[in-house]
């Protein structure tokens, strides 16, 4: 139970052999496997850059914009990918849970891994884009480790927190669908920042602020001002002082609430699931 | 060896409890466990809510064991038996780790393998070995392990041509062969069964039956069954629980002599 024996040999081997497992399985019988992984962000990043930046012109100030909406819009998915997997681990394992006794984490954390693994693919794919669109490498392309560390963070916290949950209330799962869609908007993918700013005066600015204080927000702008363009206005530019670090703060808030909550629930799942 | 120590205790004052003494592998001491039953389906936000707006519980109480105790010596085979709903299960699963006790203690001295359904996790779309592995994993043995392991188990299995095809290639005798051997194979220093003696076919059961003959004695097993032949042929003591209590409990040939007479 304690802290020290919870990265054992015994939890790495099963974590190990279930994050193979479930990346061996996720495009089991479809004629393009991995190459979905690739193919699903980029299809999405082609309809939103012909819808936002070629019909309705957006981001036409920002340089590099395409690469700079396929930043945005991997990270997203990386988000939305991991909650959504997470969120469902404990209650898809049920059979596992009534079966056998094991650290329940261990399949939260499998369940997200694939994700994770998707978003390394991707990461590939943005670096050669952005080679490709004549972005120069810099070496602030390494903060983008950390700034995944932080999204990942936040996903697991929730995954933790709704999974838990979800294994009595099984309402949870679509409570968060409706709630993703929402937080697409409230995020700055598809529209620049500067477009909310530019926008009603002094109400734009503190919009701005707002948007800024959700860290997916933070990490998407940040991700794209180290990787693409220095114009990108980040979170650190927006909020000043100790509200410029509350993003942050949310996640180590979530995560630690999240796992706590976990672990005093995870010895009634095989009861409950 | 590891020694696991699970306990609950509602009075306080018996905390300090003597260790288990030499040669016991599991000591169970006054188990006590309850499960809730949702009356009203209550897998719901909107039902939990209205079950709370009406003062419904959305659960009956249903004490499934009321004071289990006994013992389990090395390299004993022990047997339990007792009739459906009778809490031989959940007594297993709380052995294995997976409900946690409400009152009482289980001493656990050694490294206990528990088999409450054969092939936990095993899954159609990977090879047989992919899934002896995951299926190792999830036992808590290692990659290294089960190598040792893994050419015994496909032969015992019968495997061996077969072990590069999908799961859901084998015909449903070969899947149970598979997860059987596994089963058996499996390094521990205690062994939990539920139900799962003699699968497949009359040869491969002659089989199972001759492993566990030789078993005996060397090894520490716990057998969950219906099947009296079972018990009388291969176990050195046997326990009868009917409603949560051990009703008898002794030689093989009584135990079974008084589950036949439950229904008489």
């Amino acid at each position: 139970m304690g802290i020290p024996n919870i990265f054992c040999r015994k939890n790495r081997i099963l974590l190990g052999e279930l994050v193979k497992t479930d990346f061996k399985l996720r495009y089991q019988g479809s004629v393009l496997g991995y190459f979905w992984a690739v193919l699903r962000p980029l299809l999405m990043f082609a309809i939103l850059y012909v819808v936002f930046a070629k019909l309705l012109n957006f981001g036409s100030d920002i340089p590099h914009y395409p690469v700079y909406l396929l930043t945005g819009t991997v990270l997203w998915n990386f988000f939305t990918e991991c909650t959504g997997q997470g969120i469902n681990a404990i209650v898809s394992r049920g059979d596992l849970m009534r079966k056998i006794s094991f650290p329940k984490w261990i399949v939260v954390v499998s369940a997200t891994s694939t994700a994770l693994i998707n978003l390394a693919i991707n990461v590939c794919v943005i670096i050669i884009f952005a080679l490709i669109n004549g972005v120069a490498p810099s070496f602030s392309w390494l903060l983008i480790f950390p700034l995944i560390l932080e999204l990942y963070s936040l996903s697991l916290g929730i995954s933790f927190l709704l999974g838990a949950i979800n294994v009595k209330y099984r309402d949870v799962t679509s409570i968060w669908d409706v709630l993703v869609q929402a937080l697409f908007y409230a995020v700055p993918i598809i529209y620049p920042l500067s477009m909310v700013m530019n926008s009603g005066g002094s109400f734009g600015d503190i919009a701005a602020k707002i948007i800024m204080l959700n860290p997916i927000a933070q990490v998407i702008q940040d991700a794209r001002f180290c990787l693409i363009t220095d114009t990108t206005i980040t979170n650190w530019q927006v909020n000043s002082g100790l509200l410029a670090f509350v993003p942050i703060l949310i996640v180590i808030l979530v995560l630690s609430l999240a796992a706590l909550f976990f672990r005093s629930r995870s010895k009634h799942f095989a009861e409950e699931v | 060896m590891s020694k696991d120590k699970r306990s609950k205790s509602k009075n306080s004052t018996k905390s300090a409890k003597p260790a288990p003494s030499r040669g016991v592998a599991i000591k169970i001491t006054d188990l006590h466990k309850s499960f809730r039953l949702p009356t009203e389906r209550a897998a719901g936000l909107k039902q939990a809510i209205f079950n709370r707006l009406k003062g419904i519980k959305g659960y009956t109480e249903h004490q499934v064991l009321r004071g289990v105790t006994f013992e389990v010596k090395k390299g004993e085979f022990l047997g339990i038996v007792g009739r459906n709903g009778s809490g031989k299960s959940t007594l297993l699963k709380l052995l294995a780790g997976i409900y946690h006790p409400e009152q009482g203690s289980i001493e656990i001295d050694g490294t206990l393998v528990p088999f409450i359904e054969l092939g936990v996790g095993f899954n159609p779309e990977l090879t047989g070995r992919e899934n002896v592995y995951l299926n190792g994993a999830l036992l808590g043995f290692s990659n290294k392990e089960m190598d040792a392991m893994y050419d015994e188990i496909v032969h015992f299995a019968e495997l061996e041509s077969f072990m590069d095809a999908k799961l859901k290639n084998y015909s449903s005798g070969m899947q149970v062969r598979l997860a059987f051997s596994i089963a058996i194979r499996a390094r521990g220093d205690i062994l939990i069964l539920d139900e799962v003696l003699a699968v497949g076919d009359a040869e491969f059961q002659q089989k199972c039956n001759d492993y566990f003959a030789s078993l005996h004695g060397n090894q520490t097993v716990i057998l969950v069954t219906h099947s009296m032949d079972n018990v009388r042929q291969f176990c050195d003591r046997a326990i009868l629980i009917e409603e949560g209590r051990i009703a008898a409990e002794g030689r093989p040939e009584d135990v079974a002599k008084a589950y036949e007479g439950l229904w008489k």
